[in-house]
């Protein structure tokens, strides 16, 4: 159904980040926003990108905010950088979802939606490293992995899911012996990410849980957040819900946290 | 969202948070429905992965299961819950809880006549008096042995003697149970139970299509499990007499066991029997009789008169039958499969017999018929392997997994064939532990036979009448 050469080409087919994003988060690195942004001015796709992001309702900006330094300048470092990783992932989604009942505009929001609610939970921890802001960027990239193995295969599928209780990262798993989890780990050694987020969204997955207890913490974390949000009508709607396992063990102990954090009743 | 069906059990498995805006993106009642319709006997939610609900979330649910209740008369509820989830479930629904809840799976498909694995020693408490009397007849009509405590302490200190029990009930709560038409099959029969007041109600609870398609695809035993049954009306009476009248051009027999004649006429028993229906007080006195199976037509197919033969219809599908089995085995062994040979005649396994198991499923409707898969062993566990995750020496499990292999070969046929304008429904699909016991259902009867390979693991496809 899926082989490994079917996950080589996958990989093989992901350009490298470009110099300019790969210079504007070196600046962003080094603190250095305004020249950051300067950079990232030169690639009109990454401007529109951060403009129609800061302008979204769900950032409350009462005014439009149209250049990029000041973006930059608005967001901080550490959101800067996230911002630019969201803008890279965004750039291997599907002009055309079939596996998922996407488009680019609910994409973005599932994106923001993460994005916003990890800043909450990362206050919450008074956790502020960069990288770590940054993991979140790359959990939706495994929708999108799963969206490019398992588009074609929709009826197998369905068909092994209706005779078992299995996710698309158990069979991606099963048969290839790498899950989508690894192939998000790939795209992002790939584009010279930082360990941390690797380590991160590994112990997202909720099947791995990562060695030194912090990570596996944001792990944990991330993890609820990924299924706080895939609840919500939009993304049910959408076939994401059951994409991959719930390890519902895995969040137990901070469940009750994040369930005031989230104000759920 | 789509169920998995299994043992009669059709489960579904939202993720994460559930209330009043997600429930019902979760499921819809077409999906609960089309879920109904697949000869399930419960159609549950399990809540194992849902780590938050309300009320609101629940009732979205609930609503639904009334309306499939009412109409497909099956049992529907909610499955895989801790004692906190449950008591909560408790609380929000209290003196109004029409549906059922099984605290897992596993405790669910012991209400169920699907479940094969009978004579269960279990140990359960109920407080409620009435629920457990319920549970315990349910149960004990089931083929387990229910042992009850009578007393919370009774049951803590019993259930720490875990080995004495096979399976320890806890946190369930039986609502209205269904009243459908179970089947299973066995060996080759095919096995009804029914329950309760037998009225005109049968005729909608009994699935007549499902019974005449098993004649087509050669079933001639039919056996009513009617050790639960209170009492017969002469609308019921009416309906068997019927059945017997149209099974009798296939020369099939209906056989009744554990009926009582307490409540219902003596004289109902002789006009059934004057149909051709038989009586028996235990179903072993059936199944454990291989003369009198031969007799009924149950042990071998050739003990049909009219033998259907491969037609010309079915054979123009064939590339479409192959294709199907193709890809369900690339698909589940992740390599290429590929045509070896094939001829038209009656079924020839070489090599070892006592190596091999076999599955099969049987198509009806537009054209009618059985697909047979023989694997040697080592081959089948590799293509369970998908599903079961792990190397597996366990036979059973692997049967089990073999049913659901060529339950997905049957849905793949279903919809090629659908695409080349052919409606056909599958059966429940069947699997044998020797070859031998296919060999008696397949007899002398004639063909297309097929040798499959992958990865140079060789295996058989036939196709029959």
């Amino acid at each position: 159904m899926i082989t490994k050469d079917t996950i080589d080409s996958f990989i093989e087919k992901i350009p490298p980040s470009s110099k300019i994003l790969k210079v504007t988060l070196s600046l962003l690195n080094e603190g250095e926003l305004i020249k950051a942004a300067q950079i990232a001015k030169e690639d009109l796709a990454l401007s529109a990108y951060l403009k129609n992001l800061v302008n979204k309702p769900i950032y409350g900006f009462k005014n439009k905010v149209d250049d990029v330094s000041q973006i930059f300048g608005i967001l901080g470092v550490a959101k800067s950088q996230q911002a630019v990783y969201s803008y890279m992932i965004s750039l291997l989604s599907p002009k055309k979802w079939s596996l998922f009942t996407l488009n680019q505009h609910s994409f973005h929001h599932l994106q923001d939606t993460l994005s916003l609610n990890w800043q909450k939970i990362l206050h919450h921890l008074e956790i502020t490293d960069k990288e770590i802001q940054s993991a979140i960027t790359l959990l939706p990239a495994s929708i999108i992995v799963a969206e490019a193995l398992f588009n074609e295969k929709q009826e197998d599928v369905a068909l092994l899911r209706s005779a078992s209780d299995i996710d698309l990262n158990t069979i991606l798993l099963r048969l290839c012996g790498v899950d989508l989890f690894d192939i998000c780990a790939m795209i992002a050694r790939k584009w010279e990410m930082h360990t941390t987020i690797v380590t991160i969204i590994q112990a997202a997955s909720g099947a791995k849980p990562a060695d030194e207890e912090k990570m596996n913490l944001l792990g944990k974390w991330m993890h609820l957040l990924l299924f706080f949000t895939l609840s919500q009508t939009e993304f049910i709607e959408a076939g994401l819900n059951d994409f991959i396992d719930f390890h519902i063990e895995y969040v137990d102990d901070i469940y009750e946290e994040f369930a005031q954090l989230m104000e759920i009743q | 969202m789509r169920a998995v069906v299994k043992n009669g059990l059709g489960i579904f498995t939202p993720q994460g948070f559930l209330d009043g805006n997600s429930g019902n993106s979760f499921l819809s009642i077409e999906d609960v429905e089309s879920t109904a319709k697949l000869n399930v006997e419960m159609v549950l939610v399990s809540l194992k992965k849902v780590v938050f609900f309300n009320r609101n979330g629940l009732d979205s649910f609930v609503k639904m299961f009334t309306k499939v209740r009412q109409k497909q008369h099956i049992t529907v509820g909610f499955c895989d819950y801790d004692y906190k989830k449950f008591t909560a479930i408790l609380k929000f629904y209290k003196d109004d809880i029409n549906f059922s809840l099984f605290k897992s799976q596993e405790v669910a498909s012991l209400f169920t006549a699907t479940y094969k694995n009978q004579n269960k020693n279990i140990l359960m408490y109920n407080s409620d008096k009435s629920q457990s009397a319920a549970m315990a007849i349910e149960l004990h009509d089931n083929g387990h042995n229910p042992i009850i405590a009578q007393t919370q302490e009774e049951f803590n200190d019993k259930a720490k003697n875990k080995e004495s029990y096979d399976v320890i009930i806890k946190d369930t709560y039986l609502g209205q149970m269904g009243q459908s038409v179970a089947t299973r099959v066995t060996g080759n029969a095919i096995i009804y139970t029914v329950s309760s007041f037998l009225d005109a109600e049968i005729g909608n609870t009994f699935n007549i299509a499902y019974h005449n398609n098993s004649l087509n695809v050669g079933f001639r035993l039919f056996i009513f499990d009617a050790y639960k049954v209170v009492s017969m009306n002469i609308h019921a009476l009416n309906f068997f007499s019927k059945l017997a009248s149209s099974g009798a051009e296939y020369n099939a027999t209906i056989c009744f066991v554990g009926l009582s004649f307490d409540k219902t006429p003596v004289s109902f028993k002789e006009t059934l029997e004057d149909s051709g229906i038989m009586f028996f007080e235990q179903m072993n006195d059936i199944l454990h009789n291989k003369e009198l199976l031969k007799e009924l037509g149950a042990s071998s197919a050739s003990a049909v008169a009219n033998k259907r033969v491969i037609n010309k219809g079915i054979v123009t599908e064939l590339p479409n039958f192959i294709e199907a089995t193709v890809n369900t085995i690339e698909m589940m062994t992740n390599s290429q499969a590929s045509k070896n040979a094939v001829k038209v005649d009656q079924i020839a396994i070489s090599g070892k017999l006592e190596d091999k198991i076999a599955s099969s499923i049987g198509f009806y409707g537009d054209i009618d018929g059985m697909i047979i898969l023989v694997f040697p062993l080592d081959i089948a566990k590799k293509a369970s392997q998908l599903l079961i995750g792990e190397e597996t020496e366990d036979i059973e499990l692997v049967l089990d997994t073999l049913a659901e292999l060529v339950n997905i070969v049957g849905g793949k046929i279903k919809s090629l064939l659908f695409e080349a304008g052919i409606n056909v429904n599958i059966t429940l699909p069947r699997t044998y532990e020797n070859v031998n016991s296919l060999l008696d259902v397949v007899g002398d009867k004639k063909g297309v036979q097929v040798d499959l390979s992958f990865d140079n693991d060789k295996f058989l496809f036939f196709l029959t009448r």
